[in-house]
C-alpha cells in the first residue's frame, strides 16, 4: 500500500463529510479582505476558476498518451523516465543574474556578496561589524576629522576594544598581538584621502556625475550613494537621515533606467531637518548597506536570468 | 476490443533491439507532438481479425497488387466462391499499395458497395472488412474513396449483428477526420442520431459501445466541432448514455469507459456553458469515479491503462467546475473526499506522469477557488503538508499548488493561521527565492494574506529571517515585485 493515510481517509467516507460540514457553512463565510480598505495595496490575488480549452498546452502530454494508445503504441511502462524538474533559485538583486539549483547555494551567494556590501566602493565585507568599520574609516569625513584629535581606528578583532590613531598602528597591532597576516584582505589602507574630500564637494552640484569611489551601478544604488555622500555636509545624524532618504528612494519604484528621476526626488528631500523620522529597520543593519552591480563579480558566466 | 497487456511493437520487427524500439517510439511521439502543435492530431484504429494477434502486413507488395486485380476480376463474376474471394481481398487490402491499386480500378468501390448491401450475409461481413482496411489507409486518397458506402454503414448501425456493427463503426470513425467535406456529409446523413440509437440499442454489448465512443470522439475532435457538432450531440440522448458507460465494467475492462470519458472531455472543453451535462449529474459522476480511482491508486492497485481513464475524467471535472455556479457546488458534489483523491493522484503520478499530476493540481484549484468547505477539508484532513512538499517542482506544478494554497488562505484568517502552523511560512521563504517570476509574485500574495491574518504569523515570519529576504526583494528588477515587498515591509512588518 503506497499511501495508507489517504486510503484510510477515502474509505472512511461519510464520517468525514459530516465533520467537515459542521466546521463551516458552504461558501458564504468569506471575510471581507482587509486589503480593500488599504490605500495603494498592490496585492490583488483572487481565487480563479480556470477553464482549459481542447488545445491548451497543459493537455499536451495527456493527448499524446491517448493517441499513442489509439495507434496501438501504448505500453504501461514509460519508455523514457519523464524528467520531473525542480525550480531553480535566482538572486533577486537587479543586475545580478546568478542562478542556483539549491537553496544553500543561493544563501551562500547572497550572504557572501550582497549582505554586507559597501555601496560607495562595491567592496563586500564578511560581517556587519567590518562593514561598519570600513564605511566609517573610508567614507565618513567626520571620522577623518575626529581621527585627527583622538584614537579612532578600532582593532578589527571583536572584543579587543583597542583604538589607534592611525591605520598603520592598528595594522601593526593586528600583526603583532593578534598574529594576523600582513596582507589581511579586510584591512586595506585607504588611498587618496584628500582628493576624496574635494570630489565630494563637487558632487553636491552634479548628482549625476560618477566619481571614482562611488559605485557605478544603476538605479537605486546610485541614488543612495549620492544621498550618502551628502549627509556629512548637512551635519545631521547619519542614521535617521539615511533612513528618510532611503525611504523616499525605495518608495518610488526604482527602475534601472530612471535614476534621473530618483536623484531629483532625493534632491527635493534634502532638507527634512525637523521632521520626525521613523527608524527604517527594526533591527540593526548597516545604514549604508546597498546592493549594487558589484555582486556580479565572481559569478559571471552563470546560466539564465530570472524568467 | 483493445488488449492493453500485450506490448505491440507496431513499428518493430524481430531484429530490432530494445534501443532501436525506444528510438522508434520516441520518434513517433515526436511526430505526434508536432501534429498536435499543427492542430493535426488525428488517429485511426484498426480492428484486427479474430485470428490475428498483431497487425501483419504482407511484405510481398507486387503479388498483393496482382491479387487485388485478379480478385476483383473474379468478383465481377457471381459464383459460389464469392465470399472466399472477398475474404482474400480483405486480407490483401491490409497492404497500402494494394489499397491504392484497388481504388484505381474502375468501378471497384461500386462493386464493393454492392456486395456490402447484397443478400449474402457472409459477403457483407467481408465487404465491410475490406472497407475497414481501406478506411485505415495511410495514403491520403484512399479513405475518401469509401464515401459512397457511408449511408449504408450508417443504416447498418441500427442492426443487431455485433461484429458487423463494430466494423461499420470503426470504419466510420476512421473516415471522420479526413476532411470537412466528409464530416459535413456524415452529419447530413444523420450520424449523430444513428450513434445515439446504436448506443441505446446495443448498450449491453460493450464492444459496440466502445466503438460508438471511438467514432463519436473522432467527430468531436474536429476543429469546428464546437459550433456545429457539439450542440447537436448535447441535444441528443448521447450525454446520458456516455455518462452511464463511465462506470467501468469489471469484467470487460476500461476500454468503453475510456472512449466515453474522452467524448465527455471534448464536450466539456468546447463550451463555456455546461448546463446540459451538469443537469445530467456529470459533476457527481466524475467526482465519485475519481474518488474510487484515487482510492485504488493510493492502495497501489494501478490497473493497466488507468491513466488513460483518469486523464479525461480529471479534465471533465476541471472544466465542469469552471462553469458550475458556486452555490450549486455542494449540491452537485457532496463528497469532500474528492480532495483526498486528488492528493492521492498527485502523489502517485508525480514521478511517473508529471503531466497528470499537473492536471490534478488544476482540478484542485478549481475545487478550492470558491468552496470554503473543501478548503477546510484540506486543512482538517491534514493534506496541506503533502501539498507543501510539492512546491519545489516546476513546469506548472508548483504554481498551481501555490494557487490552491492561496485559495485556502483567501477564505479566512483562521485558515491562514493554520497554514502557517503547517509549515507554509518556511516554504514561502524558499519559494520567494525561486527564479520563476510567477512563483515569486504568488508567494508574495500568499505571504501578504498570512501576515495580515495575525501578529503571531508576522512575528514568526520575522523570526525566520523574513525581513532581510523582503529587503533583498526590494531590489528585484520587476516593479510589481518590488512594490509588494515594500508594501509588506512598510505597512505590515515595521509598524
Amino acid at each position: 500500500m503506497l499511501q495508507p493515510e489517504l486510503v484510510r481517509l477515502l474509505t472512511e467516507g461519510h464520517a468525514l463529510v459530516k465533520s467537515c460540514d459542521e466546521d463551516c457553512l458552504t461558501g458564504n463565510t468569506l471575510e471581507p479582505r482587509q486589503s480593500e480598505d488599504e490605500e495603494g495595496n498592490p496585492f490583488n490575488f483572487t481565487p480563479q476558476l480556470i477553464h482549459l480549452h481542447k488545445d491548451h498546452e497543459l493537455f499536451e502530454d495527456g493527448d499524446i498518451h491517448r493517441h499513442m494508445y489509439l495507434q496501438d503504441l501504448y505500453i504501461s511502462e514509460a519508455v523514457d523516465k519523464p524528467t520531473l524538474s525542480v525550480s531553480e533559485f535566482a538572486c533577486h538583486i537587479s543586475g545580478c543574474s546568478a542562478v542556483f539549483s539549491t537553496l544553500e547555494e543561493y544563501e551562500h551567494h547572497y550572504n557572501s556578496l550582497h549582505r554586507h556590501m559597501c555601496c560607495s566602493c562595491r567592496r563586500s565585507l564578511p560581517s556587519a561589524r567590518l562593514l561598519d568599520i570600513h564605511i566609517q574609516e573610508w567614507h565618513d569625513s567626520l571620522f577623518t576629522i575626529l581621527a585627527q584629535r583622538q584614537d579612532m581606528f578600532q582593532c578589527l578583532v571583536e572584543g579587543c576594544g583597542q583604538k589607534f590613531s592611525t591605520s598603520t598602528l592598528r595594522k601593526d597591532h593586528l600583526i603583532k598581538i593578534h598574529k594576523y597576516p600582513p596582507d589581511f584582505r579586510f584591512d586595506k589602507i585607504k588611498k587618496n584621502q584628500r582628493t576624496q574630500q574635494m570630489k565630494k564637494q563637487q558632487q553636491r552640484d552634479t548628482t549625476m556625475e560618477v566619481v571614482d569611489d562611488v559605485c557605478e551601478s544603476e538605479g537605486a544604488c546610485e541614488v543612495m550613494c549620492d544621498v550618502l555622500s551628502h549627509q556629512p555636509e548637512q551635519g545631521e545624524s547619519m542614521e535617521t537621515h539615511v533612513s528618510e532618504e532611503e525611504a523616499t528612494c525605495m518608495a518610488k519604484s526604482a527602475s534601472t533606467e530612471g535614476h534621473a528621476d530618483l536623484s531629483a526626488a532625493a534632491h527635493s528631500t534634502e532638507n527634512p531637518s525637523s521632521e520626525a523620522l521613523k527608524p527604517r529597520y527594526s533591527y540593526r543593519v548597516p545604514t549604508t548597506v546597498c546592493f549594487g552591480h558589484g555582486s556580479v563579480r565572481g559569478f559571471r558566466g552563470r546560466r539564465g536570468r530570472r524568467k | 476490443m483493445w488488449r492493453l497487456n500485450k506490448v505491440r511493437h507496431k513499428d518493430g520487427r524481430q531484429g530490432d533491439s530494445v534501443e532501436e524500439l525506444k528510438l522508434k517510439r520516441r520518434e513517433h511521439e515526436k511526430a505526434l507532438r508536432q501534429a498536435r502543435r499543427d492542430r493535426q492530431l488525428v488517429s485511426k484504429r484498426l480492428l484486427l481479425n479474430d485470428d490475428e494477434d498483431q497487425p501483419e502486413v504482407t511484405m510481398d507488395t507486387i503479388s498483393g497488387e496482382h491479387d487485388v486485380v485478379s480478385l476483383l476480376h473474379k468478383l465481377q463474376q457471381s459464383g459460389p466462391e464469392r465470399d472466399a474471394h472477398l475474404k482474400a481481398l480483405s486480407k490483401a487490402l491490409r497492404d497500402p499499395s494494394a489499397q491504392l491499386t484497388f481504388i484505381k480500378q474502375e468501378n471497384s468501390m461500386h462493386l464493393l458497395v454492392g456486395l456490402l448491401t447484397g443478400s449474402d450475409a457472409t459477403c457483407r461481413l467481408h465487404a465491410v472488412r475490406c472497407l475497414h482496411e481501406l478506411s485505415h489507409s495511410p495514403i491520403t486518397n484512399v479513405a475518401p474513396a469509401c464515401l459512397p458506402a457511408t449511408p449504408y454503414l450508417l443504416t447498418y448501425l441500427s442492426g443487431q449483428s455485433t461484429k458487423f456493427t463494430e466494423l461499420c463503426l470503426y470504419t466510420l470513425g476512421n473516415l471522420c477526420p479526413d476532411s470537412d467535406a466528409v464530416k459535413e456529409k456524415l452529419l447530413a446523413q444523420g450520424i449523430i442520431p444513428a450513434l445515439a440509437n446504436c448506443i441505446e440499442n446495443q448498450r449491453p454489448n460493450l464492444a459496440v459501445v466502445e466503438a460508438v465512443g471511438f467514432t463519436l470522439s473522432q467527430l468531436l475532435q474536429a476543429k469546428d466541432a464546437a459550433e456545429k457538432i457539439v450542440p447537436m450531440v448535447l441535444a441528443s440522448s448521447l450525454p446520458s448514455h456516455l455518462l452511464s458507460v463511465l462506470t467501468p465494467d469489471p469484467k470487460f475492462g476500461l476500454a468503453p469507459a475510456i472512449e466515453c470519458a474522452w467524448c465527455l472531455h471534448y464536450l466539456t472543453c468546447s463550451v463555456k456553458d455546461n448546463r446540459v451535462l451538469l443537469s445530467h449529474g456529470a459533476l457527481f459522476q466524475c467526482s465519485s469515479l475519481l474518488v474510487s480511482l484515487g482510492g485504488a491508486v493510493a492502495e497501489g492497485n494501478k490497473e493497466e491503462g488507468m491513466e488513460l481513464f483518469i486523464c479525461p475524467l480529471l479534465r471533465c471535472l476541471g472544466n465542469l467546475l469552471s462553469s458550475c455556479p458556486a452555490k450549486d457546488l455542494s449540491a452537485q458534489m457532496g463528497d469532500v473526499r474528492i480532495v483526498v483523491a486528488l492528493c492521492a493522484l498527485l502523489q502517485a503520478y508525480l514521478q511517473t506522469q508529471p503531466a497528470l499530476a499537473r492536471e490534478s493540481a488544476w482540478v484542485l484549484n478549481n475545487l478550492t477557488a470558491h468552496s470554503s468547505a473543501l478548503c477546510s477539508a484540506l486543512l482538517t484532513l491534514n493534506l496541506v503538508p503533502g501539498l507543501i512538499q510539492l512546491l519545489p517542482f516546476s513546469q506548472g506544478i508548483n504554481t498551481m499548488i501555490l494557487r490552491v494554497l492561496a485559495n485556502i488562505a483567501h477564505k479566512k484568517k483562521e485558515f491562514c493561521v493554520q497554514l502557517a502552523h503547517r509549515g507554509l511560512l518556511s516554504a514561502l521563504c524558499a519559494t520567494l527565492k525561486m527564479a520563476d517570476q510567477e512563483m515569486v509574485t504568488l508567494s508574495m500574495d500568499v505571504l501578504f494574506m498570512l501576515v495580515v491574518s495575525g501578529p503571531q504569523v508576522s512575528e514568526e515570519f520575522v523570526k525566520q529571517g523574513g525581513l532581510s529576504l523582503l529587503e533583498a526583494i526590494q531590489y528585484n528588477s520587476e516593479g510589481e515585485i518590488r512594490q509588494r515587498a515594500t508594501h509588506l515591509l512598510e505597512q505590515h512588518l515595521m509598524s
